[in-house]
């Protein structure tokens, strides 16, 4: 690999094939989401304006994002919240063998790796049987956490895989107490990875569908607005939103990006 | 690992995630374990000890060719997957010289997951329609007389989603497993005269084998799930085991659908316990 | 029917009610309510007591249903006129059969089909309304109250909303086979639906539901998912093709269903189809983009096909029309204020405004006479009574769907509602017709 082989560019080619792959279908809704007043889901376009952005912000005929996307972000916030503290939790258990931690380790990969429509089904059974209600912030928070506990639980383990127990036990030492050791030791040393498994954690909820779907109680979730939206709207305002999105997790990505780059620095400096 | 703590904060602390699976996990495949012996009816799902919705869902042909069709999708899925994401991820492992070079190429690729996959997915019927722009765009190079009607609402609609959505699940691991292989490893080959291909084989492939099984996994799990990417690229005239499930569910058929859940259920876990035995998860991440 | 022959008596009977004689505007607070059961007193107990009358603004009410007619503009409007909030969620049919079902305190009313109606309400999660409360009871159409659209029409085959249309009391879950005063939905929507077709595309004439099945539209045809309504759109079809003829369509038996499911099996094999739909704008969708030339479709969508300027026609067809109601129910744990709310809300969805709407979307309205009032002569001419438009025809949202001189696929109100030859259905084998239809899906 000194020199760039032949190789090199038929691989090169090959990626910049994929990423084309990848973003066409974007690109193309993006395209059709300036359309003019008259234009359809389909090419050819019709006209050029912002109007689907403005319809995007102005009451639907049909069903509601604005709500829609405020309960998906509060589910988002306290799923994530959940996954931090009850992952970070676990990830410290599993830094020693207790009773049941392979079995305990088994079960969350199943939870992971389980079809989610049994999940949906199994947990919309559940509260039906036992006669509760089914919400977005009770059933539905539930099925969430079982798609990112697991996800937050194996990134803890790459977490802790690397790293180096020596700084608690230098900070034992030093006398420091547990409490002392985790507050001044271990945390600010996780931080960064910690707002990672958040970070994951909100997106997962953000995006989930198939586990919501019977567990939702009355109101949608997003992603279920945008199931529901599928089949029941005929305008490219759905195009619209899709761009939005995408913009708005473009941008969600450079901020948390300079964030890390902020925190990895700022640590760096006190170091 | 630390020692001068007793072991008893171990159970505390994995306490609350023991809860949520119980809950949310355990118990609900506990109850659908019961309800698919259960009778029903067209309003409500009757206590009972049957075995009827076995007997139908074991019997019926509907059954065994969903079971076709999904691992159709789950085989080719697969394997396009693996061989776009080997390709893309060993480019980025040895091919890209800087971190920093890495990591933006790594982002770019990671950017269009965090849009709604069923945005995704809708993205991709302007295209591919009757009149999309890949018919228009053949039609008017002259290549195709007709349009193509294959495109869209096909098997073809349908593998073609899932390599869009989930290659990235295995680009992610391979890569992660590639990034550990030791440079020198390929270095010291080169110098003792092998060739490319032999590299490939002898030393890339069996070192980067973990990462390929994660990946595996995930997509192989996520496809035989999946229903909303066949309705959707499917239109609605192709289906799989979910999608069987997902009828039953929505026609109010809850015994059924459990009982095809169940089935399903192990024959997921079936297969991942072959390829567990393969791969020791928690040391690989 | 034209228009000559819209005599004053099939006017009476849409406008009002069955007994032609006490049925005029005058009698109204005397009419069949009252008939039925002599309880002259009736009015009385429906007098609302005044206590609730300020923090009825505070009541919301949940409603869900399909995205027919869960529309904003309404919410919008009952909040101007009533006061009170309304909370919609649309779902498509089979999403709203689970949830009527499984998800009783999910909901506060309940805008269902009469056919999922006939599934839900055995299950006692919903409560009949007492139509005694409902000042707008006498302004509905009879076809909801007997079946029969004016005094000498024929009922037609499958599940009619009048045969679910009420239960015996309060309590009861079963149906009633006359009218009393308890009712399972207050009607408010209904339409009869055909074959949805591209003129510009299809290059024929199009006559029968047979056509469908036209090798010529091999991979360009349609037919909707939900198993209640596509079986009956398949019977029209297979009984339009010959090769079956049915005892009673709307309640099939299991060789009946079999066969019925084999042809359309064999179709699907051989590519016949390009996709099924489930929601009425994907029909739109599937239809303006050229995926489909002829489908089964409902006629709000063949309206949205044609104000994008893309030419679509509901294709009258000599079998005859399949036809569908929906209406509103009362979730079983409403009371108190939020009952009395309700049902203020419903007779209001009544009192006309809903109706005109509706109308104007190419729905029918349940109380068509209340409605009129609310539209201009040109759109209730052209919508209901089949006449050329003298002007151009808005949607309710202001755009512009007809011009001047069009008249609708079909004709009348009563050529169109006449010509109803099944409604949709939920037949004794319900479950064998659903696996059947499973498999068709699977196959």
């Amino acid at each position: 690999m000194k020199k760039r082989s032949t190789g090199f560019y038929l691989l090169s080619l090959f990626f910049a094939v994929f990423v084309l792959f990848l973003y066409g279908p974007t690109l193309t809704i993006a395209l059709l989401s300036f359309q003019g007043p008259g234009g359809g889901l389909t090419f050819p376009m019709q006209g050029v304006s912002l109007y689907w952005f403005e319809q995007l912000f102005q009451k639907q005929a049909v069903g509601n994002f604005g709500d829609a996307i405020v309960r998906s972000f509060t589910l988002g916030l306290s799923v994530m919240v959940t996954t931090v503290v009850v992952s970070f939790l676990a990830g410290l258990a599993f830094r020693k063998r207790f009773a049941g931690s392979s079995f305990l380790f088994y079960l969350t990969l199943t939870s992971l790796i389980i079809p989610s429509i049994l999940v949906s089904l199994g947990i919309g059974l559940m509260f039906d049987r036992m006669d509760w209600e089914s919400n977005w912030y009770s059933s539905g928070f539930g099925a969430h956490l079982t798609w990112t506990l697991p996800f937050g639980l194996l990134i803890m383990f790459a977490v802790f895989n690397r790293f180096n127990p020596s700084y608690e036990t230098a900070s034992a030492d030093l006398g420091a107490s547990h409490w002392q050791t985790f507050k001044y030791v271990l945390l600010p040393l996780l931080a960064p990875s910690l707002i990672g498994v958040g970070l994951f954690g909100f997106t997962l909820s953000w995006d989930e569908f198939a586990r919501t779907l019977m567990t939702s109680g009355s109101f949608n979730t997003l992603p279920l607005e945008l199931f529901a939206m599928t089949t029941n709207v005929t305008t490219p305002v759905l195009y619209a939103l899709g761009t939005l999105t995408t913009v708005t997790s473009f941008s969600l990505i450079i901020i948390t990006l300079c964030i890390l780059r902020w925190t990895r620095r700022s640590y760096s400096n006190k170091a | 690992m630390l020692i001068n703590t007793k072991n008893v904060s171990s159970y505390w602390q994995s306490l609350p995630l023991t809860l949520v699976l119980m809950t949310f996990l355990v118990f609900p495949l506990f109850v659908i374990t019961v309800v698919s012996f259960w009778d029903y009816n067209e309003y409500s799902i009757i206590p009972d000890f049957i075995f009827d919705n076995y007997e139908y869902l074991l019997t019926s042909k509907v059954t065994w060719l969903a079971y076709v069709n999904t691992f159709k999708y789950a085989f080719l899925a697969w394997l396009l997957t693996l061989l776009i994401g080997f390709t893309v991820a060993y480019f980025l492992a040895f091919h890209i010289k800087t971190n920093g070079m890495q990591t933006l190429l790594f982002l770019i690729c990671t950017i269009p997951f965090l849009t709604s996959n069923i945005i995704r997915m809708i993205s991709w019927i302007p295209l591919l329609g009757r009149n999309g722009l890949i018919n228009s765009g053949l039609q008017s190079a002259g290549l195709t007389d007709a349009p193509l009607e294959f495109l869209l609402y096909s098997d073809f609609a349908i593998v073609l989603a899932y390599v869009h959505l989930y290659t990235l699940f295995m680009v992610v691991p391979i890569f992660n497993s590639m990034m550990r292989i030791d440079k020198s490893l390929i270095e010291a080959a080169i110098d003792a005269g092998a060739k490319p291909y032999h590299i490939l084989r002898d030393v890339v492939i069996p070192l980067s084998k973990s990462g390929i099984i994660i990946g595996s996994i995930f997509v192989f799990t996520l496809v035989m799930g999946d229903f909303v990417t066949v309705k959707i690229m499917g239109g609605g005239i192709r289906a799989n085991i979910a999608t069987l499930i997902y009828n039953e569910i929505s026609l109010l058929q809850y015994p059924a659908a459990a009982a095809g859940a169940v089935v399903l259920l192990f024959t997921v876990i079936l297969i991942l316990v072959i390829l567990f035995r393969l791969v020791d998860i928690r040391k690989e991440l | 029917m034209t228009d000559s022959k819209i005599t004053p008596e099939t006017q009476v009977a849409l406008d009002t009610d069955v007994p032609k004689e006490s049925s005029t505007k005058e009698t109204g607070v005397l009419s069949r309510r009252t008939l039925l059961k002599g309880a002259v007193g009736a009015t009385a107990i429906s007098g609302f007591p005044m206590i609730w009358a300020q923090n009825i603004k505070d009541v919301t009410l949940r409603q869900f249903g399909t995205g027919v007619s869960n529309l904003n503009a309404i919410a919008d409007k009952c909040k101007e006129d009533l006061g009170f909030n309304l909370q919609l969620t649309s779902l498509d049919s089979d999403s709203v059969t689970q949830r009527a079902i499984t998800q009783p305190k999910s909901y506060d009313i309940a805008d269902i089909e009469y056919w999922i109606c006939k599934k839900v309400f055995p299950s006692g999660n919903m409560q009949p309304l007492d139509v005694r409360k409902l000042k707008n009871f006498d302004k509905i159409s009879p076809l909801f109250i007997n079946g029969k659209l004016t005094k000498d029409s024929t009922i037609a085959q499958g599940t009619a909303p009048h045969t679910v249309g009420f239960v015996e009391s309060k309590d009861s879950t079963s149906f009633a086979k006359a009218p009393t005063d308890w009712m399972t939905l207050v009607p408010t929507i209904y339409n009869a639906d055909t074959l949805g077709i591209r003129p510009d595309l299809v290059g024929r004439d199009i006559t029968s539901w047979a056509d469908i099945m036209d090798p010529a539209f091999k991979g360009k045809a349609s037919i909707l998912n939900i198993p209640a309504i596509g079986i009956m759109d398949a019977a029209m079809i297979c009984e339009a093709m010959g090769e079956i003829t049915y005892g009673d369509k709307g309640n099939m038996t299991k060789d009946e269903i079999n066969k019925t499911m084999a042809i359309l099996t064999d179709a699907k094999k051989a590519g016949q189809f390009r996709a099924f739909w489930k929601s009425f704008d994907e029909s739109v969708n599937l239809m303006a983009s050229g995926e489909v030339v002829i489908q089964s479709m409902w006629s709000p969508a063949v309206a949205a096909v044609r104000s994008r300027g893309i030419a679509c026609k509901y294709q009258p067809l000599k079998e005859g029309y399949r036809a569908w109601g929906g209406g509103l129910g009362l979730a079983g744990h409403l009371s108190g204020l939020e009952l009395e709310a309700a049902y203020e809300y419903i007779d209001w969805y009544l009192s006309g405004w809903v109706g005109a709407y509706l109308n104007r979307q190419g729905y029918y309205s349940a109380a068509p006479s209340t409605s009129k009032a609310f539209m201009t002569d040109d759109e209730w001419g052209y919508w209901i009574e089949g006449k050329p438009a003298q002007g151009a025809i808005l949607s309710p949202t202001g755009d512009l769907m007809e011009k001047a001189g069009a008249v609708r696929d079909g004709g009348s109100y009563w050529d169109r509602m006449g010509a109803v030859a099944c409604w949709n259905s939920v037949m004794d084998e319900n479950r064998h017709m659903i696996r059947k239809w499973n498999e068709f899906i699977v196959s």
